[in-house]
């Protein structure tokens, strides 16, 4: 289990040898990357964060990172009018859903991959394949494809801009990853490969938890575990706190 | 100073919450109402889902009725036969209620039917109130005789019981039909409805105004607890810290509202109360029937 770091942008000595750098795979260009942290906590104070990804790579090239959040099933309806207010009427439900997406390189995509790269490495949220479960409209699902991807840039959790790498010499790159207040919680994905000329050289990812902690986390486990307990605290906490101001203002 | 909240998955900064709290219970102190049907629009225009803000509007409604049936218990003002019958009832609506919530959640109409349910009801209500405050300003010399209550084919129910405290004879059925539509509204909504319940004990079964209101809160603080407890479970929508941070707030703001109140004539006092509802009404129509800046929405699949 990773520790929570706190590491200034300058440790990176101290950042590669406290995480588990991935395994390099055989016949490929040498990328090692880490992050500052492996572990992200949500407690009651949480407004967002941002952690690093420092990187080598051994040969010249461009770097492309990408953070994939956990997936889970979405639906998307949309609205028609009728008898004169907005209801819900098609939709269409989508498997495997990143609730997270964004992607960082040392130049802008497009110049770095060409599209058949980015449709086949997946690169970019326009390019997550988005699978539907069913289709219950008669339009094209491709609108309500666009309507999730828009959703989630509108939440900023597919990020709307792709970040930039930074290269601090011929050899190390560095970034830094924007997690936002209402970042889900789950295990992440973080890619970084290294292109040239259109092909990817190599490739090496590590994970990323993001979990709920302290008294907020405590709660809402407690919310999911104990239900029916929890339901009574909830009760109870109600009387107690109606009960003392109708005590604290008999007189007053 | 923000907080994160467990449940509404949203931070919030804290003064707004207590200072929506202490604006719903001014109100409420002011005008004798739960003012549960403001806590949940005024939540989901702050950014709350439909789902929690009715879900926690149920535990609030838990703390704010608490210290007034207090009230009026001390002054022999709660009638707890017919209080026990109406929370009969009220068990099972509120139980089927929660229960519908979810298959409407499930069905991606629930914030459909919890707006256009709050529209309707707080058109009729809102505008019944004004009419009356007019009415009772321009006529407010004449008195006008009742009789104690109306005999209504009501009272040929059969299982009649005595109610000693309300000094009646009726039949029982009424107070659990009630009661069983009150839990049903209780739990779809997030309200108390008191608004619903008085009218109902006073005009179908005749229950003295005397001990009317006292009853109408013991028998919301059992709906609600019930309505609390069963979306706790089958709903997960009761945010704790917001209930309380909202419960602080309304339990001092009521204190205010109450004295404030008291300076008012009544039929102003109900005047105002009606452009409030009619207000936060026409916001939540307007929502309803603009064209929305985009018509799509995204949910969790399988939930609300």
């Amino acid at each position: 289990m990773a520790r929570v770091l706190r590491l200034p942008g300058t440790a990176l000595v101290a950042a590669l040898a406290a995480v588990p750098v991935a395994t390099p795979q055989a016949r490929d260009e040498p990328l090692s990357i880490a992050l500052s942290t492996r572990h992200i906590e949500i407690n009651s104070s949480f407004t967002g964060t941002s952690i690093l990804l420092f990187g080598a790579v051994g040969a010249e090239g461009d770097v492309v990172v990408t953070v994939r959040g956990p997936e889970a099933p979405m639906v998307v309806r949309r609205k028609r009018r009728a008898a004169g207010i907005w209801i819900n009427r098609d939709s269409v439900a989508f498997r495997d859903v990143p609730q997270y997406y964004a992607v960082a390189s040392s130049r802008p995509l497009a110049e770095v991959a060409p599209a058949a790269l980015r449709a086949r490495e997946r690169l970019g949220a326009d390019r997550l394949p988005l699978e539907a479960i069913w289709i219950r409209t008669d339009d094209d699902a491709d609108a309500f494809r666009d309507a999730l991807r828009r959703h989630k840039r509108r939440e900023t959790l597919y990020r709307p801009d792709v970040g930039r790498v930074a290269f601090i010499d011929e050899a190390l790159f560095r970034t830094a990853l924007a997690f936002p207040a209402n970042v889900p919680t789950g295990d992440y994905r973080v890619e970084a490969r290294l292109v040239r000329d259109g092909r990817v050289l190599s490739v090496r990812s590590t994970t990323l938890r993001v979990e709920k902690g302290g008294f907020s986390a405590e709660v809402s486990a407690f919310a999911r575990a104990e239900e029916a307990l929890y339901g009574l605290v909830a009760i109870a906490l109600a009387l107690v706190a109606g009960w003392l101001g109708g005590f604290a203002f008999r007189k007053g | 100073m923000d907080i994160y909240l467990p449940i509404a998955e949203i931070p919030v900064n804290a003064l707004i919450l207590l200072a929506l709290g202490g604006g719903v219970g001014l109100v409420s102190g002011m005008f004798g109402v739960g003012g549960g049907f403001l806590t949940t629009p005024l939540l989901i225009f702050l950014g709350v889902t439909p789902s929690v803000a009715v879900g926690t509007g149920t535990n609030l409604i838990i703390a704010s009725s608490v210290s007034g049936t207090m009230a009026h218990w001390r002054r022999g003002n709660v009638d707890f036969l017919v209080g026990a019958l109406f929370s009969g009832g009220g068990i099972g609506g509120a139980w089927l209620g929660t229960f519908v919530f979810r298959l409407l959640s499930e069905a991606g109409q629930i914030d459909l039917v919890i707006a256009l349910s709050y529209v309707l009801f707080l058109a009729v209500v809102g505008f019944l109130m004004g009419a009356e405050s007019v009415t009772a300003t321009m006529r407010k010399r004449r008195t006008l005789r009742r009789k104690a209550h109306y005999h209504t084919w009501i009272h040929g129910l059969p299982l009649k019981l005595r109610f000693r405290r309300s000094g009646l004879y009726v039949s029982a059925i009424p107070l659990v039909v009630v009661g069983f539509l009150m839990g049903i509204v209780a739990s779809l909504m997030g309200v108390g409805g008191g608004f619903f319940m008085i009218p109902a004990m006073i005009y179908l079964i005749g229950i003295p105004t005397s001990v009317v209101v006292g009853t109408s809160l013991f028998g919301i603080i059992v709906i609600s607890t019930v309505s609390c407890f069963a979306h706790a479970v089958n709903n997960h929508n009761v945010d704790v810290i917001l209930g309380l941070l909202l419960a602080v707030g309304a339990v001092v703001g009521a204190q205010y509202g109450t004295r404030i109140g008291s300076r008012i004539r009544a039929e102003h006092l109900r005047g105002l109360l009606a452009l409030l509802v009619l207000a936060v009404c026409a916001r939540l129509a307007w929502s309803l029937a603009a064209t929305p800046d985009d018509p799509f929405a995204v949910a969790p699949f399988g939930a609300g």
